[in-house]
C-alpha cells in the first residue's frame, strides 16, 4: 500500500478549490476568535490575581522598630498603669538615636514614627509583669503607616517634598534608624490576630473572621435542614399539582433574586419588625441562609434525582414504607452530592457582601464579637470598609484580606471537589 | 478526472469496485473494535452489513466517510480506498470526502430549518449551485429522488422537524442525495420508523442503487434480504462472511453466520 | 434562660425517646406483636415533645421584645403622652441602654427606675419561658407515653410529623418570597404617602436629601427614578457588550474546537472567575481598571471621570463572562449528537456545523442565559457601589459617571436609618422596582430555558 500515495488523490484532497480555501478560512477565523475570547478571560483572571498579590503581599509583613526602653518609675507607677506616660517613655528611647532633635513640634513628629498602638503594646506588657518597672526592656513595636509605606518602597524619595507625606528630615530619621539596625520586618501575624483599627499598621481581620464564622454557622444551621427538608419533600413526596409547581417556580426565581433585595428584606423584617440587633452575625447569618437555601434545595434535588429508581423499587419491594426508603436508602446515597452543593452554597454566602451592608455589618468595631449577637463585620464587608479607607496602608491590607478570603473560598471548593470525586458514583 | 493506474484495480478482478477495505483495524482507546476487515464494495449495488449488536458493523460503516474522526478516542488503521484513493491519506480532507460519501443516520435528524433549507444545505456549503434557479432544481430533484416531492412541494418553507418520522427520514435521504454523493451510507435507517414508512424507504433504497453504491447497516435480516445484493456478516469485530445475499441467507459457509441467521445467536 | 430552656427541652425529648422505647420493648417482650418498631415509639415521643416546644420557644423569642416594650411604655404613659413616635423611640432606646449598663451623663430618676423595671421584666420573661417549656414538655411527655400500645401506629405518627416538617420547609421558600414582597410593598406605600407615584416613576431628577429639620421643605429633594434606571441600563449594556461576545466565543471554542487538554484547563479557569466574590471585582475595578481607563483616556486627550460607567460596566462584564459561557456551553451541549452527525455527514466543516446548525438550534437556551445575565447585571451591587458614581445623571455616555439602582439603595441605607424619612423609604421603593424588573426578566428567562430543555429531552 505505498504506491497509491504517490498519486495525489484529487477530488477529495485537501488542497482543493477557492471555495474550500474560503471554508477553511472561516473555520480558522472562528477558532481564532474562540482562542482570543478564552485568552482574554484568562488574562483578566491573571491580572486580577497578580494585582492582588503584588499589592497584597506587602501586608503580610510589617515594619517594626526595636527599642531599648527604660521603664521610668517616675512616669509609670504600678498602681496607676492606665495613666502611665508610656508614649513619653517610648519617645525617650527613640531620642537616644536623635539627641539633637528639639522642640515640641519636632518631638511630636519624631514620636509619630511609632504606631499609635505602640504605647498600648508596652502598657499591656508592663501590666502583665509589673516588676518590669524600673528595668530596661527591649520592645518591638510597629511603625506608623507612613513609615511602613516608606520601608516597603511605596514612597518615591525623588518626588517633590510637597507631594509626599514625609519630609526629607523624616526620611532621614528613618534611614538613621535603619542603619542602626533598629528596623525589622517580621511576618505580620497581627493581620490575623488583631481586630479592626483606624490605623492601618494595627488593623487586622480577627473581628471579620470571627464574624464571618458566626454568620456562616447560623447560615448553615438554618439553610441546611430547611433546604434538605424542602428538597426531599418536593422531589420524593410532593404530588405533582399546582402547588408544587408554584413552590418550584418560586424557588428557581428566589435563586435569581438580587442579593441586595435580601438585604432589604432583612432590614425591614428582622431589624425593623422583629427588633433584632443591627450589625449582628446572627441576623447576617439568617439573611445569608435565605439566599443559600435555594442553592441547597436545587443541589439536593439534583443529588436525589441521580439515585436510580431501582434502589427505591428494591426497598419498596421488601415492604419498606416510603419514608423508610427515602431516609434509609436514597438520602444516604445522595449525601455526598448534597454536601458538595451545600459547601458551594456556603462558599457563595461567605463572599456575599451587599445584604450584610444593609444590615449594618460594615460597622467600625475594634474587637472581635464574643457571640453571634454582638456587633461585628464579616470578611467581605471588612474588605469593603478597607477599600473605602483613604490611608495608603489600607490598599495592601485590602488586597491581603481578599487573598485571605479567596484562600477560604478555594479551600471550601477544593473540599467540595474532593467530596464529589471521592464519593461520586456512576450508576 | 482521475486516470492514473493504481494498486486496487490491479489487485481486484472486478472493475466496478467502489470501495476497497484492507486490513482495517479500529480501536477505542485499548478496545479493539474492528479486527482485520477486508471487503470490496461494488458500485450500483446495495451492500448490507448484518450482525448482532456491538459487532462493529456501524463502526466500520462510519470509517468509510471518516465520521469516526469526530470521536477523540477512536483510532483507525489499515487502508480504505475509494475509487483507488486512500481516504485516510494525510492529504485527504474529510470534509470533501463526506461530500462524496453521504450518510443517513439511524434516527431521522433534520436540521431545525425549513424543508428547503435542509435539502439545500449541502449544495450551499459545497458551492454546487451557481444561481437560485440551480439550487431550486437540485432541491426538487433530490426531493423527487427521495420520493418526498409530492408530499413536500407545497410546504417547502415549513420546518423539517414538522414532518412525520418516515417523511423526516426521506428528507434526510434527500439531503444526503443533494450533495451528489457517489456512495450512500445508511446506518439502520429504518429502525425508528413504522412498517409503512419502512417499506417506502426500502423501496427508495432499491431505486437509489441505479446511481449510487449503497451500504446499509441493518438489524433486520429480512430487510437485508429484501434490499441488498451483497451481504457482509460481522461478529465480535470480525468480518465473518461476505458474499451474494442469496448465498449468505440460503447457504452460509461459516457456522457463526448460520447460527445468526437461524436465530441461535444475536 | 433561653439556653436553659433549650437544654431542658433537649433532655426531656431524649427522656421521652428512651421511656417510650423501653415501654414498647416491654410490651413486645410480654409476647404481644407491635405494629411499629420500638424505635418508632421512641421517635414518636421525641418529635411530639421537640417540635411543638421549639415552636413555642421561637415564638416567645420573637414576641418577647415587642411585648416587653409595650409593657414598658404603658408603665410610662404619663411621661410619654403627647410625645411623637420619634421622641418615644429615643426615650425607650435610652432606657434600654441604661438597662444595658452604659450610662451617659446623669439621667432622670424615672428613667433609672424604668431601666430597672425593664431588666426585671426581661428576667421575668426568661423565667416564665423556662416554666412554660418545662410544663409543656412534661405534658407532652406523659401524653405520648400513654399512647404506647401494641396496636399503636407509631410509625405512621412519626411519618406524619416528618412529612409535616418537610412541607413546612418547602413553604418557607414561599414565605421568603411573600416576606420580600410584603416588606417592599409596605415601605414603598409609606414612601408613596410622601412622594407621588408619578414623580417617582416619571421624574427625571434624583436628589434624595435628608431634611435635617421638620420645616426644611426646600431640602426635600427629588425622587424621580428614571436617571437612576438609565444609569443602571448604561452599565448593563456596557457589561453585556463585553460579556456576550466573549462568553459566546469561548463557549463555542470550548464546546467544539478545544482539544481535551485545553478544555480541562480552561473550564476550571472560568469556574474560578465565576466564584470570585463581587466585592473583589469591585476592588479590582478601583485598583486596576478605572485607573487604566482613565490614563488611557488622558492619553488620547479625553477627560475621563474616575468612576465611569465604562469601568464599572467592563468589570461587571468580566464577571459575567463565565456565566454566559457556561449557559451557552450547556445550550450547545444539549443539541443532540444526531444533528452534529447530520451536518458533518453532509461534508460540513466543524465551523459550518457550529454556525449553521448547532448555534441556531441552541439560540433559545443562549437567549435565556443572556437574559439571566441581564437580570444579574441589573441586580449586581458591590461592583457598582465601589466603582460607579453617586450622582444621578440623564446620560448615556459610558465615559460619564452614572449611578445605579443598587448603588442608591446601599448608599441610602448605609449608616443609621430610621424608617420614617423619605430617604430610607426611597431605597425600598427602588428595591421594589429592582425586584419587579429582575423578577419579570427571570421568569421570562427561566421559561425559555425550560422550554428549550424540554424540546431536546
Amino acid at each position: 500500500m505505498t504506491d497509491h500515495s504517490a498519486t495525489p488523490p484529487s477530488s477529495i484532497a485537501s488542497s482543493g478549490s477557492a471555495l474550500m480555501k474560503k471554508r477553511n478560512r472561516h473555520q480558522k477565523v472562528l477558532q481564532g476568535l474562540g482562542i482570543a475570547a478564552i485568552s482574554f478571560a484568562a488574562l483578566m483572571l491573571f491580572i486580577l490575581i497578580s494585582s492582588l498579590v503584588s499589592t497584597g503581599y506587602k501586608a503580610f509583613y510589617q515594619t517594626h522598630i526595636q527599642l531599648e526602653v527604660f521603664i521610668d518609675p517616675e512616669q509609670i507607677s504600678a498602681d496607676n498603669l492606665q495613666r502611665g506616660n508610656f508614649d513619653d517613655v517610648l519617645l525617650d528611647s527613640l531620642k537616644v538615636y536623635f539627641p539633637d532633635v528639639e522642640g515640641r513640634a519636632n518631638l511630636r513628629k519624631l514620636e509619630s514614627i511609632l504606631s499609635n498602638g505602640a504605647q498600648f503594646k508596652l502598657r499591656d506588657r508592663v501590666q502583665a509583669d509589673p516588676s518590669l518597672i524600673g528595668e530596661t526592656v527591649t520592645v518591638n513595636v510597629p511603625v506608623s503607616d507612613d513609615y511602613d509605606q516608606l520601608a516597603k518602597g511605596m514612597v518615591d524619595r525623588d518626588s517633590p517634598a510637597n507631594q509626599r507625606k514625609l519630609s526629607d528630615i523624616q526620611i532621614g530619621w528613618f534611614d538613621t534608624l535603619d542603619e542602626a539596625g533598629a528596623i525589622t520586618q517580621p511576618i505580620n501575624w497581627a493581620l490575623l490576630t488583631n481586630a479592626d483599627s483606624r490605623f492601618p499598621e494595627l488593623a487586622g481581620l480577627k473581628g471579620a473572621l470571627v464574624g464571618s464564622f458566626w454568620a456562616l454557622l447560623v447560615c448553615f444551621l438554618i439553610s441546611f435542614p430547611l433546604g434538605i427538608g424542602a428538597a426531599i419533600y418536593l422531589e420524593e413526596f410532593a404530588p405533582k399539582n399546582k402547588w408544587s409547581d408554584l413552590i418550584e417556580v418560586n424557588i428557581n426565581n428566589l435563586a435569581a433574586v438580587p442579593s441586595v433585595v435580601f438585604g432589604l428584606l432583612a432590614l425591614a423584617v428582622f431589624i425593623g419588625w422583629f427588633g433584632m440587633p443591627r450589625s449582628a452575625p446572627l441576623v447576617g447569618g439568617m439573611t445569608l441562609a435565605l439566599m443559600t437555601m435555594p442553592t441547597i434545595i436545587i443541589a439536593t434535588r439534583a443529588a436525589l434525582k441521580a439515585v436510580p429508581p431501582s434502589i427505591r423499587e428494591a426497598a419498596l419491594g421488601v415492604g419498606a414504607s416510603k419514608h423508610q426508603v427515602v431516609f434509609g436508602h436514597v438520602l444516604p446515597l445522595a449525601m455526598p452530592g448534597i454536601l458538595t452543593g451545600t459547601i458551594i452554597g456556603l462558599a457563595q454566602a461567605l463572599g456575599e457582601t451587599a445584604p450584610l451592608l444593609l444590615i449594618g455589618m460594615n460597622a467600625f468595631i475594634t474587637s472581635a464579637p464574643d457571640s453571634p449577637l454582638d456587633s461585628a463585620t464579616a470578611l467581605p464587608t471588612q474588605i469593603f470598609i478597607w477599600a473605602d479607607s483613604p490611608e495608603r496602608g489600607f490598599v495592601s491590607r485590602t488586597s491581603a484580606a481578599i487573598l485571605v478570603l479567596l484562600t477560604f473560598l478555594i479551600a471550601m471548593n477544593a473540599i467540595a471537589i474532593y467530596l464529589r470525586s471521592k464519593f461520586e458514583r456512576k450508576w | 478526472m482521475y486516470d492514473a493506474p493504481n494498486l486496487a484495480e490491479s489487485k481486484v478482478t472486478q472493475d466496478n469496485i467502489k470501495i476497497a477495505a484492507r486490513k482495517v483495524q479500529v480501536y477505542y482507546d485499548d478496545n479493539h473494535a474492528i479486527k482485520d476487515v477486508d471487503v470490496d464494495i461494488l458500485d450500483n449495488t446495495v451492500t448490507a452489513f448484518i450482525g448482532p449488536s456491538g459487532c462493529g458493523k456501524s463502526t466500520f460503516l462510519r470509517c468509510i466517510n471518516r465520521m469516526n474522526d469526530t470521536i477523540d478516542i477512536c483510532r483507525v488503521e489499515g487502508d480504505i480506498l475509494l475509487d483507488g484513493q486512500d481516504i485516510y491519506d494525510k492529504r485527504v480532507d474529510p470534509v470533501q470526502l463526506r461530500a462524496k460519501v453521504g450518510m443517513v443516520f439511524q434516527k431521522p435528524n433534520p436540521f431545525p430549518k425549513s424543508i428547503y433549507d435542509n435539502v439545500a444545505y449541502g449544495p450551499r456549503i459545497h458551492g454546487l449551485a451557481r444561481t437560485k434557479a440551480d439550487l431550486d432544481e437540485i432541491v426538487e430533484k433530490s426531493l423527487r429522488r427521495a420520493a418526498l416531492w409530492n408530499e413536500a412541494k407545497d410546504r417547502l418553507d415549513q420546518p423539517g422537524t414538522g414532518l412525520s418520522g418516515g417523511q423526516q427520514q426521506r428528507l434526510c435521504i434527500a439531503r444526503a442525495v443533494a450533495t451528489a454523493p457517489e456512495v450512500l451510507l445508511m446506518d439502520e435507517p429504518c429502525s425508528a420508523l413504522d412498517p409503512i414508512a419502512t417499506a417506502q424507504v426500502e423501496e427508495l433504497i432499491d431505486e437509489l442503487r441505479q446511481d449510487y453504491s449503497v451500504v446499509i447497516v441493518t438489524h433486520s435480516m429480512q430487510q437485508a434480504a429484501r434490499v441488498s445484493q451483497k451481504t457482509a456478516f460481522f461478529h465480535l469485530g470480525n468480518l465473518v462472511e461476505y458474499g451474494d445475499t442469496g448465498t449468505i441467507f440460503t447457504n452460509p459457509e461459516d457456522e457463526r453466520t448460520e447460527s445468526y441467521i437461524t436465530g441461535r445467536i444475536g | 434562660m433561653t439556653t436553659a430552656a433549650f437544654l431542658c427541652l433537649l433532655v426531656l425529648s431524649i427522656v421521652g425517646y428512651v421511656w417510650n422505647r423501653q415501654a414498647a420493648s416491654a410490651i413486645r417482650n410480654g409476647g404481644a406483636r407491635l405494629h411499629s418498631l420500638t424505635g418508632f415509639h421512641g421517635f414518636y415521643s421525641l418529635l411530639m415533645i421537640f417540635v411543638p416546644v421549639v415552636v413555642l420557644i421561637l415564638l416567645w423569642l420573637v414576641l418577647e421584645g415587642p411585648v416587653i416594650d409595650l409593657v414598658l411604655k404603658s408603665g410610662l404613659s404619663d411621661r410619654l403622652d403627647g410625645l411623637s413616635t420619634g421622641e418615644t423611640q429615643l426615650i425607650v432606646a435610652e432606657i434600654k441602654s441604661i438597662a444595658g449598663g452604659s450610662i451617659f451623663g446623669t439621667p432622670e430618676q424615672w428613667k433609672l427606675d424604668a431601666a430597672e423595671r425593664y431588666n426585671t421584666l426581661n428576667v421575668r420573661s426568661g423565667q416564665l419561658l423556662l416554666v412554660a417549656v418545662l410544663a409543656m414538655s412534661l405534658a407532652l411527655l406523659f401524653f405520648s407515653r400513654r399512647k404506647v400500645a401494641a396496636e399503636f401506629r407509631a410509625r405512621h405518627g412519626v411519618e406524619r410529623i416528618v412529612s409535616g416538617l418537610m412541607i413546612f420547609c418547602s413553604v418557607v421558600a414561599v414565605f421568603v418570597t411573600i416576606g420580600i414582597i410584603a416588606s417592599l410593598m409596605f415601605e414603598t406605600f409609606r414612601f408613596f404617602e410622601k412622594v407621588s407615584v408619578a414623580e417617582f416613576l416619571f421624574g427625571t431628577n434624583w436628589e434624595p436629601q435628608i431634611p435635617l429639620r421638620e420645616d426644611q421643605v426646600a431640602a426635600e429633594g427629588a425622587f424621580g427614578w428614571l436617571p437612576v434606571m438609565l444609569g443602571t441600563l448604561v452599565i448593563t449594556v456596557v457589561a453585556l457588550l463585553l460579556a456576550v461576545p466573549i462568553g459566546l466565543m469561548s463557549a463555542i471554542y470550548l464546546n467544539e474546537f478545544a482539544p481535551r487538554r485545553v478544555r480541562s484547563i480552561a473550564k476550571p479557569f472560568l469556574e474560578i472567575l465565576a466564584g470570585v466574590p463581587t466585592v473583589v471585582y469591585g476592588f479590582f475595578a478601583i485598583l486596576v481598571v478605572a485607573p487604566a481607563i482613565r490614563s488611557f483616556g488622558q492619553g488620547i486627550g479625553l477627560d475621563v471621570s474616575p468612576n465611569t460607567a465604562l469601568a464599572a460596566g467592563s468589570v461587571m462584564g468580566i464577571m459575567l463572562i463565565p456565566f454566559i459561557s457556561s449557559f451557552a456551553d450547556d445550550a450547545l451541549s444539549a443539541v443532540p449528537q444526531s444533528l452534529r452527525d447530520g451536518a458533518l455527514g453532509l461534508g460540513a466543516t466543524r465551523a459550518e456545523m457550529m454556525t449553521n446548525v448547532l448555534f441556531p438550534a441552541a439560540i433559545p437556551g443562549i437567549v435565556g442565559g443572556v437574559l439571566l445575565a441581564v437580570s444579574r447585571a441589573i441586580g449586581e451591587t458591590m461592583i457598582v457601589v465601589m466603582a460607579a458614581g453617586l450622582i444621578a445623571r440623564m446620560t448615556i455616555n459610558p465615559l460619564d459617571s452614572v449611578t445605579t439602582v443598587t448603588v442608591q439603595i446601599v448608599t441610602l441605607l448605609i449608616g443609621d436609618t430610621s424608617f420614617d424619612n423619605p430617604k430610607t423609604l426611597a431605597a425600598f421603593a427602588l428595591g421594589m422596582m429592582l425586584f419587579i424588573v429582575t423578577l419579570v426578566i427571570n421568569i421570562f428567562a427561566l421559561r425559555i430555558v425550560r422550554k428549550y430543555r424540554e424540546a431536546y429531552d
